[in-house]
């Protein structure tokens, strides 16, 4: 047994090797996680006066959205066209230890951009109320937001840009609606109910009660839905592939 | 213990049936060909026999572990080499055989001394740093056959492992392969190149519309299936049709003194061919028997005779 879970962690490190390798240790992909979210953020927020604190729940939030989701789309699809699907998911390992390789190195990739901004904010004496709280709070989006990205990969095609297109059309009006950009108060009533159901709501509410100690819902409220939507998305994600995966390796 | 048995696989996709009730058993050490026409079920029965396909009915073991109830014990045992796959274009062969290792769970240690071995005996030690999108077809195919041997497997899968390669680099696979049996690996091996088949295969299976229709060692298939054998005799003048009537039960051509015939029984029809030239005063100055190439059994099986 012991063994075993040796091998399965292994295996899982081992497929996220490869991705960070072939994936995201490639110059575009940084500064696209650096410049994207950075660029979003002085647009909305620079010139208004704000203190540093009412806008690093934002950063952290647009951060992880535009890291941890920005790859995992079309890795399934990617090397669906490469023909390495079939040589990987030959070896012993299983789709789902493969996912879980693919949505770790997402989430190592996310949280290489947000554990410097955070940084940031305690040299700049900016501190989040509870760190434990925003570790956790960090780990769960950057886990869920992976999960996303392998969700939208699921679907049975060898073209990058098919699962590229479906994530940034769910994607990109999530951050208008989810209060990352706009504080939910200052959202027209009318989109509340979006709001409610887009996943990075709660992260970065409970991320703003944690900067500023207040936010729209309770904390508690937020930091369980967070973890719903996590587990939700990654459960999703790994049986949608194993429905998907042969009909995407008989198109080879 | 057999290798390898697959028992009434059937997968269908949609309304069509890929394959219908496949079963064999493979033994140890043994090289297994596995050929049939395009579209006959080969490779939707490697995927089941490795795990990639869920069968519709029956089952696979590999070394006595069921494919689907326990497929990390039985790909432990197994190497792949899937059709048409590639290694990760962006890696280098290094890497690529770096990646592999891990997933079998070897020791970095292992790893490094079992790739530099295979780099070597395949030919690509020189070049492991090349990334894999830049090797030739050749040395991309040799880079997959190490990546399926990395984990010195017990049962190797190879589907079309020589196809779309120049002569040298297919017999190098070829000598491989032979290599592998002494050591008592079990390859099962697909191949369109049927004499390939017939050199390296101790048994063959044939399959056709997703059925096995013949099982046997080539020479029991040669046999089995009545593959005709023929028989070339040239005398010293050219002969008329009508002279050979006593040829009647066998399939002829006359080219003038040449006399090609078709048969089952070549004996049969040279002692004709003899008492014949002795009849009518004519020399026999060659003849040649062809026997029954492999390629001749496929063909036969293949159009359904």
């Amino acid at each position: 047994m012991k063994t075993e879970y040796a091998h399965l962690f292994k295996s899982i490190w081992a497929i996220c090797w490869k991705d960070i390798k072939l994936y995201y240790a490639k110059g575009p992909i940084v500064v696209t996680g650096v410049l994207f979210p950075i660029f979003l953020w002085i647009a909305f927020y620079a010139g208004k006066g704000l203190e540093l604190k009412e806008g690093l729940a934002s950063l952290i939030t647009l951060t992880l959205f535009f890291t941890a989701s920005s790859v995992t789309p079309i890795i399934a699809p990617w090397e669906t066209r490469q023909r390495t699907l079939e040589m990987i998911l030959s070896r012993p390992i299983t789709v789902k230890v493969m996912l879980i390789g693919d949505i770790l190195a997402s989430t190592i990739f996310g949280l290489i951009f947000v554990i410097p901004i955070i940084f940031v904010g305690v040299i700049l004496n900016t501190m989040p109320g509870n760190i434990f709280l925003a570790i956790i709070i960090v780990l769960l989006t950057a886990v869920g937001l992976s999960s996303l990205g392998i969700m939208f990969s699921a679907l049975p095609t060898d073209t990058p840009a098919d699962a590229v297109l479906l994530s940034s059309s769910i994607k990109l009006p999530l951050i208008f609606v989810s209060g990352v950009l706009v504080p939910i108060t200052q959202l027209p009533p009318w989109i509340l109910p979006i709001t409610l159901l887009s996943p990075i709501t709660y992260p970065t509410d409970f991320l703003r009660i944690l900067y500023l100690g207040n936010g729209f819902l309770p904390s508690y409220l937020d930091i369980a839905v967070t973890a719903l939507f996590t587990l939700a998305f990654t459960i999703l994600a790994l049986k949608l592939h194993e429905k998907t995966i042969l009909i995407r390796l008989q198109r080879r | 213990m057999d290798a390898i048995e697959a028992m009434g696989l059937h997968k269908k996709f949609g309304n069509v049936t890929a394959v219908d009730g496949v079963s064999f058993k493979v033994k140890e050490g043994e090289i297994f060909g596995f050929l049939g026409p395009n579209g006959a079920g080969k490779t939707t029965t490697i995927r089941m026999l490795t795990g990639l396909l869920k069968p519709d009915k029956g089952y696979a073991t590999i070394m006595g572990y069921k494919i689907m109830e326990e497929p990390i014990k039985a790909k432990m045992l197994m190497g792949v080499v899937p059709e048409e796959a590639n290694p990760y274009p962006d890696l280098s062969s290094w890497d690529n055989l770096m990646l592999v290792g891990r997933l079998y769970g070897l020791s970095k240690r292992d790893i490094k001394d079992k790739a530099s071995r295979l780099l070597k005996l395949l030919g690509l030690y020189e070049i492991m740093e090349r990334r894999a999108k830049n090797l030739s077809k050749g040395q991309r195919q040799k880079l997959l056959v190490a990546m399926a041997l990395i984990n010195d497997p017990k049962v190797l899968f190879l589907d079309e492992p020589t196809g779309g390669l120049d002569v040298l680099n297919a017999r190098k696979i070829r000598e491989l392969i032979l290599e592998l049996k002494k050591d008592g690996v079990t390859v099962f091996l697909t191949t369109h190149n049927v004499e390939e088949a017939g050199a390296l295969c101790d048994r063959i299976a044939i399959i056709k519309d997703g059925r096995i229709v013949e099982l046997g060692s080539p020479e029991e298939l040669k046999i089995k299936v009545g593959a005709y054998t023929y028989v070339a005799i040239t005398f010293n003048r050219a002969i008329e049709e009508d002279e050979l009537s006593f040829l009647k039960s066998c399939e002829y051509k006359l080219q003038a003194s040449r006399l090609l015939i078709v048969c089952a029984r070549p004996v049969e029809a040279i002692v004709k061919a003899i008492e014949f030239a002795k009849a009518v005063g004519l020399e026999i100055l060659d003849i040649r028997i062809s026997s029954p190439t492999l390629e001749d059994v496929f063909v036969k099986v293949a159009k359904g005779e």
